[in-house]
């Protein structure tokens, strides 16, 4: 066999052995809906995970920062049994509805609002891949990165 | 319709809002993706979920890429990253009910795929794991420069381990 024949029979046995799940790739096409052109995008600049200490309650929770320019975003997040609690803000500090953007949750489906001091919570967030969207009152929009919770 | 279907293309195309565009993409890609998640031994759904947290990274960026012809890299590293932090993450859990880990497939699925994969199938089985992760992914990746994103190493390493683990299978091989 040559060099091509092998590597396409590897191809070929790991297609049979270990395939891409319909549901995964399903996902993947359907994320393209998940664009917002006119949102300004909040990188993911820090992600400091918590101790889970075993029989504590949500334990210290996961710190992440999202940056944009003139923008920060910091939350915590805490387990809640199979959930996650997001607890955060928005510096500087700004009046803004938080929509949780998650596969499972239909558009509008989790929100919460950041008071004036840009302080906000969101409980019962899903696990799994999740970013945040602000509508600030400027008409304005800020989106996280997407990071898995 | 001349249109090219280049990576580069396609995420043009997508930007545009082409549908099919985006779909060729996702089919093109997504097996390499989804190996990288698994060569990093990560069970199905945190393999999954690679794959889509790589792909919305794709999607909240897209209308910002300077250079799509270097998606095909991009999305490689981006995939090798998220396991890595995954990765770590799973490692600091402490496991109050041990998760199902499945990360590869398991020796009964084998037997029954054997006679389906052939003798190329049946000789990886018996390579180290290693190299049947290295030859998995060579087998997916389209270059070199994305097979290096996806390793993490220099690409000009790439063609020497691709050689040393082709010669391992091909004495295998009957």
């Amino acid at each position: 066999m040559n060099d091509d024949e092998l590597i396409s029979g590897v191809r070929d046995a790991f297609e049979i052995l270990d395939p891409v799940p319909p549901d995964v790739l399903a996902a993947a096409r359907a994320s393209i809906a998940w664009r917002t052109p006119s949102a300004t995008l909040a990188e993911l600049s820090h992600d400091r995970a918590g101790r889970t200490a075993a029989g504590v309650r949500g334990g210290t929770g996961r710190t992440l920062t999202f940056t944009c320019p003139g923008s920060t975003v910091e939350i915590e997040v805490a387990e809640q049994g199979r959930h996650r609690e997001i607890t955060g803000r928005l510096v500087p500090a700004a009046a803004a509805v938080v929509e949780v953007r998650h596969r499972d949750l239909p558009p509008d489906g989790l929100t919460s609002r950041a008071g004036p001091a840009g302080l906000f919570r969101v409980l019962r967030v899903p696990q799994g891949p999740v970013s945040l969207v602000f509508r600030l009152e400027d008409g304005t929009s800020i989106v996280t990165s997407w990071i898995r919770l | 319709m001349a249109q090219g279907d280049g990576t580069d293309e396609l995420v043009v195309r997508a930007r545009e809002g082409d549908g099919d565009a985006w779909a060729r993409l996702v089919e093109r890609h997504s097996a390499l993706l989804w190996s990288i998640a698994r060569s990093h031994g990560l069970n199905e759904a945190d393999s999954g979920d690679v794959v889509q947290t790589t792909w919305l990274r794709l999607v909240e960026r897209i209308d910002g890429l300077r250079d799509p012809a270097a998606t095909g890299c991009w999305l490689a590293t981006t995939a090798r990253n998220e396991s890595l932090r995954l990765v770590r993450r799973r490692s600091r859990d402490v496991p109050l009910v041990p998760a199902p880990r499945r990360p590869e497939p398991g020796p009964d699925r084998v037997v029954a795929a054997r006679e389906r994969l052939g003798r190329v199938g049946a000789a990886l089985d018996t390579l180290p794991h290693r190299c049947r992760t290295l030859l998995r992914l060579f087998a997916l990746a389209p270059t070199h420069a994305e097979l290096a994103a996806a390793l993490g190493i220099p690409v000009g390493s790439v063609a020497p381990t691709r050689a040393r683990c082709l010669e391992a299978l091909r004495r295998l091989v009957p």
